[in-house]
Parts: C-alpha cells; structure tokens; sequence
C-alpha cells in the first residue's frame, strides 16, 4: 500500500468509528445495556414535589435498577413549562427523539399536545402495573399520562375556634359570615386550593360533569352567575376585607398565624405542613359534602422519548407499594393505586380526608373561570 | 482613507451584534404584535381596530390602566421629592457623613426586587414591624399598608431612590461651583439659588430621570405581583394574567400594544431632552 492507500484507510477507519458513535448515541444497542442509562425527568411542582423525586423516587429506583441513572429538572411552579413543551413539539416535527423522557405538568398542556400525537397512551402492556390504578383518572386523560399520586383540596379549621366543622359547602358559607375577617380563599390565578373554594360557589348551583368534560361552550357560563353572586357577597366577611392572597402556602402562613381560622387548603400541603409543626397543634382537616375539586398528578411521556425503555420501567415501578407508600409518608398524598392496595393504617389516618373529589373544570372552563372570578368577584367590589 | 474606511468597518462589527439583537428580538416581534393586534377576522381584508375597542370595553382593563398610570406617577413623584434633596445634601455637603450615605443609599440598587418585596411585606403586614410600632404610639386603626396601592408605591419607591439620586447627583455634580457662588455674591439665599440657577440648568437630567422612572414602574412586574392586591392590578400583571391563566394572548398582547403607546408617550420626552441637551453641548 502507497501513502494514499493508507490514507484512505485511515478514513475509513475514521468513519467507522463515527457510525459506531452515532449508533451508540442513537439508541440502546445490544452493547448498551452495559451502559448505565440516563433518564432525563421534567417535573413540575412545589419544592416537596421535588424533595419526593429527588429523595425518595429517584435514589431508591436507581438502586432497585442500577443500570439507569436519573438527570432531574424540576420546573418550580411549573416555570419553564412552554419552553418544554415548544422542545417537545419541535422535536416531534422534525422527527427526533426528545430528550425530555418525562414530563409531569399540568393538564393543559397534555390536551394540547393530544391532537400533534406528542404522548404515548398507556396501556398494561407497557406498564402491567396500571391494573391497580383506577380506572376513572386513566380514562379522564385518555390514558396519556399516569396518575401516579393524588390530592384533594379540603376545608383547614382551627379547632380552638371552630367548635363543630362544616359538613357541607353551605356550612362553611354560614360559617364565614358569623365569624367576619377569619377565612380567605387563595387568588384562583394563583392556586388550587383557592380555584377549590371557587368551583364550589359554582358547583352549587350547577352539574360539575357539564364542565369537566371535553367540550367548551362559553355561552354555557352564564349559568356561573349565581356562583359569583355568592362569593361577591362573601366579600366583606373575607380577611382583610376580601383580600385574597397569592398561592398556597400565603394561606398556609395566615392559618399558622391564626390571623383566620378556617380556609381552603390541598390536603397534601396542609397534611404536610401541620406534621412539621407548621401549623398550630389544633388545625383538623376535613372533607365537606359534596367533596371540593382534587386532582391526579399525572406524568407523561413524550412519543419521542429517548429512553422509552427505562421510562416505562419506571413507571411500573411507580405503582409498586414502595413507591406509593413514599407519596404518602413524604408529601401526604393520596396513592396513584386503588386504597384497597394500601395498608389498613393509612387508610384510617386518611378516613376524614379521602373521600374522593370533585373533578376541576376543564382547562378552557378553568381559563374562564380564573378571568370572570377576577371580573366579577374582587373587581366587582 | 483606508484608515477611516478600517474605522468604519470596524464601528459598524461593534455595532452589528446588539443592533441584530434589537431587531430580531425587539423590533420585528414588536412589529407583528402590532400587525396581530390590527388583524382583521378571518375572511375579511384590511386592518381593524376591534380587538383594542374590545379590550377596551371591558371595565376591569380600564381601570387597571388607569390604576397602572396613577400607581406610576405617585410613585415617580414621591421619588423625586426624596431624591432631590438628598441628591442636594451629598452635592454640597462636606465631611465624612456624606460619603457614607453615598453608599448606604445605593444599597437597594444590589437587592433584587423578590427580596425587596418580601422583606417590605414583613415590614408593613397586619402583623409587621410599623404596624406594631403604630400600636405601641395608641394607633390601632390605619388603613393597611400592603397587597393594595399603597404597598407598591412604598416599594417602588424604595427600590427606585438610588437610581434616581445617581442621575439627579450627577447633573448637579455637573454645574459649576463659580455659578452658584455668584450667585451668592449678588445676594441670592439658598432658596432663590435652587429655583434660579440649579433646578433649571439640571432640567435635563432630571427629564431623564423621570422619563426612566415612569418607564420601568408602569412596565414593572415583580412588586405589583407580590405587594399588590387583587383589584385593580397593574399592567403587568394584568398581561401575565391574559397570557398564561387566561389562555387569551390577542387580549394581552394588544394590553401590550396600548402600554407600548403610554410608554412611548413618555419616552419621546426623554428622546427630546436628550438630543436638546446634545446640541447645547456641541
């Protein structure tokens, strides 16, 4: 061989190597299950939604699989949302794998992505698990997401002061109006907890179903208006006036206080807060007739995942009573499996509270009732 | 001629990047927010002015522009009349008290405007340290002073006095001492030596302190957000409100359009005092 023999050997020695990169970057070959293997998770939450992945999930899937490492990204408040979404949808169109492998965010964006094929639907086949999980809040999303852990909101009430606790939505209303300036609900724009307290003013005089199933037709929230009715009139006797502050855990602290002695709080976070010693000894939680709206938080999993494989396994592991028991011991939550999967001792200590919830109106109905809430509650002052 | 057409070249490399960014992250996208803002219904031609006569008709926008405004020139007045003096007192005043509260005033220039905020809802909460001082002096009813009007202007100014003293300072710092002692030679106290000689030959700055205090409180987010209340609220929050609870972004972005207008307004008073003071120079 001459000098230019040798140097074409060497190309294609060179491009050999390269087809071997970029096979290995592609996709788990045989070779690759040597390799430990990256998870990319996106999780949208409060700093215990975080503490939950970052503490309990991640450390002790990793040790059960050791073959998968996990990169966590947690999307505070869910900042930084439409950036992963605008990723995901680019991705998908131009025909790439992502490497957002899980994505837990909020409901609007999964309808939204429904119709691009941005998910994979879920099924026992890839995740045998799921059979535990019931089914209403898998059929709710169409099955493009996993209900992995839920909460509801609930009434906080101080026992100190409050003698005999609500048992319906039109005891806590009379409950507010004796005692003036010592309940609040969060700004809806801002919270659940406060969009709970908001829905069931409206629910009152409504059917929920009519809302939180997929159609959208604003002509049909004019039915809303006695709902606003209630609440401005409820103005007066609300902290402070009506003032009404931003987000969940402002609420938490006005309780902790004691500046008021009731409000609407999510079970997980005042569960949470009342166990660290955050919240006065007295503080019970209770669920009223017919309950106020809760949630399943969902993750889902983009088509284009690159790591399918080990997101899947996760998943499954997530509905494992070990993996349960963690969102139920770390954040209070209520266990993404049916009740009956869990031990008779968190039942009872979850007896007062999980009494199941009324479904959130959909994304556009909740869009809508955030603005007319604005319009027509404390701008209507 | 090589040598200045290099020059040029050269000029126009430093200047290429931020001018690129300014149109292609500015001025382009402002420009089809305003094309958007004007776009008619589908189907038809032309351009129209619904969407504004839409936003506008809703009584709540009205009043949070109007609140935005009201909130914007308190606060740029109450800058003024606290940084004025003090700009006065570290211009003339001697010794080493002045050099330290040059720099103590400074201080909220380097405390971001989250922790400003919280830390001025601790201090005037129900609860807090002034209303606890109030009722200690036997006054116990005092219109709250947080989560309302009153709370962003308080904060606002605050966080604006030190870029407000720095321009104001360095116009005074500007004019000549020879001025003002003639002045005083023919006679004029000290009253008559501010509203004679200093006030007028630091218009210029202090247009342009004004015009950028106007500016970035009416645009602001963060305080109203957490001082302000939930009744009228202030543009910018307004705006955020549209776009990401609302899901309504034409509404938003044409709120953006209009506090576009009301800023650019104000700022052609700054282009103005500034290319006035540029020709006195030259």
């Amino acid at each position: 061989m001459g000098r230019a023999g040798r140097r074409w050997s060497l190309l294609v020695a060179a491009g050999t190597a390269l087809a071997v990169l970029v096979a290995g970057f592609g996709g788990p070959g045989p070779a690759g299950a040597q390799q430990p293997v990256t998870l990319n998770l996106y999780i949208n939450g409060d700093t215990n939604i975080f503490d939950l992945w970052q503490k309990g999930f991640i450390p002790a899937f990793t040790k059960r699989y050791p073959k998968y490492r996990v990169n966590f990204v947690g999307l505070l408040h869910g900042n930084g949302s439409d950036g992963v979404y605008d990723k995901i949808l680019a991705a998908k169109r131009a025909g790439r794998t992502t490497d957002v492998d899980l994505w837990e965010t909020e409901p609007g964006f999964v309808t939204q992505g429904i119709p691009e094929g941005l998910w994979v639907k879920l099924s026992a086949k890839l995740v045998p698990n799921i059979t535990k999980v019931p089914t209403e809040p898998l059929e709710a999303a169409d099955y493009y997401g996993l209900p992995y852990r839920g909460s509801s909101v609930v009434i906080g009430y101080n026992s100190q002061f409050v003698k005999t606790p609500p048992k319906t939505f039109d005891d806590v209303v009379a409950w507010i109006k004796a005692n003036p300036g010592k309940f609040t609900y969060c700004d809806p724009n801002t919270c659940g907890s406060g969009q709970a307290f908001v829905t069931a003013a409206i629910y009152r005089y409504v059917s929920p179903a009519k809302y939180a199933g997929k159609g959208y037709d604003a002509k049909e929230e004019a039915a809303w208006e006695p709902g606003w009715k209630l609440l401005r009139d409820l103005q007066p006797a609300m902290y402070n006036n009506g003032f009404h502050p931003n987000g969940n855990v402002a609420v938490l602290q006005l309780l902790a206080q004691q500046n008021i002695w009731m409000a609407s709080v999510w079970s997980d976070m005042g569960l949470d807060f009342y166990k660290r010693g955050q919240l006065p000894k007295s503080m019970r939680f209770t669920q009223i007739t017919p309950p106020l709206i809760g949630d399943d938080s969902r993750v889902t999993l983009p088509a284009g995942a690159a790591h399918l494989e080990g997101v899947l396994t996760l998943l499954n592991w997530l509905l494992t009573p070990e993996a349960q028991m963690m969102v139920i011991d770390m954040v209070s939550g209520y266990p993404g499996i049916d009740w009956k999967y869990m031990p008779a001792s968190v039942r009872e200590r979850f007896k007062d509270v999980a009494k199941g919830f009324s479904p959130y109106p959909n994304p556009k109905y909740l869009a809508d009732v955030k603005r007319l809430w604005h319009e027509k509650v404390v701008a209507g002052q | 001629m090589t040598g200045s057409r290099r020059e040029g070249a050269l000029g126009l490399a430093l200047v290429l990047p931020p001018l690129l960014l300014l149109v292609f992250l500015i001025v382009l996208p402002a420009i089809t927010a305003v094309l958007d803002t004007l776009a008619p219904p589908p189907g038809a031609s032309g351009l129209t002015l619904a969407r504004y006569a839409q936003v506008l008709s809703a009584r709540i926008v009205r009043a949070d522009i109007a609140f935005s405004v009201v909130v914007t020139l308190v606060s740029v007045a109450a800058v003024f009349c606290l940084s004025y003096p003090l700009a006065l007192y570290l211009r003339f005043a001697e010794g080493r008290l002045p050099a330290v509260l040059a720099v103590l005033f400074t201080i909220p220039l380097f405390v971001p405007v989250v922790i400003a905020s919280f830390a001025m809802i601790t201090f005037l909460v129900n609860h807090g340290l002034i209303s606890t001082v109030l009722y200690h002096l036997g006054i116990q009813r005092f219109p709250p002073l947080v989560y309302n009007a009153t709370g962003i202007v308080l904060t606002e100014v605050w966080a604006s006095i030190p870029f407000a003293v720095l321009i104001l300072g360095a116009g005074l710092q500007a004019i000549d001492d020879a001025l003002i002692d003639s002045a005083r030679d023919v006679g004029a106290g000290r009253l008559r030596t501010f509203v004679s000689i200093l006030l007028p030959l630091n218009a210029t700055p202090t247009m342009i302190a004004l015009t950028l205090l106007f500016i970035s409180i009416f645009g602001s987010f963060t305080i109203p957000y957490l001082v302000g209340g939930n009744a009228p609220q202030m543009l910018g929050v307004t705006m955020t409100n549209y776009l990401t609870q609302y899901f309504r972004r034409a509404e938003a972005v044409t709120m953006a359009v209009i506090a576009f207008a009301i800023s650019a307004a104000v700022g052609a008073v700054y282009v103005v005092s500034v290319s006035r003071r540029e020709r006195g120079t030259v």
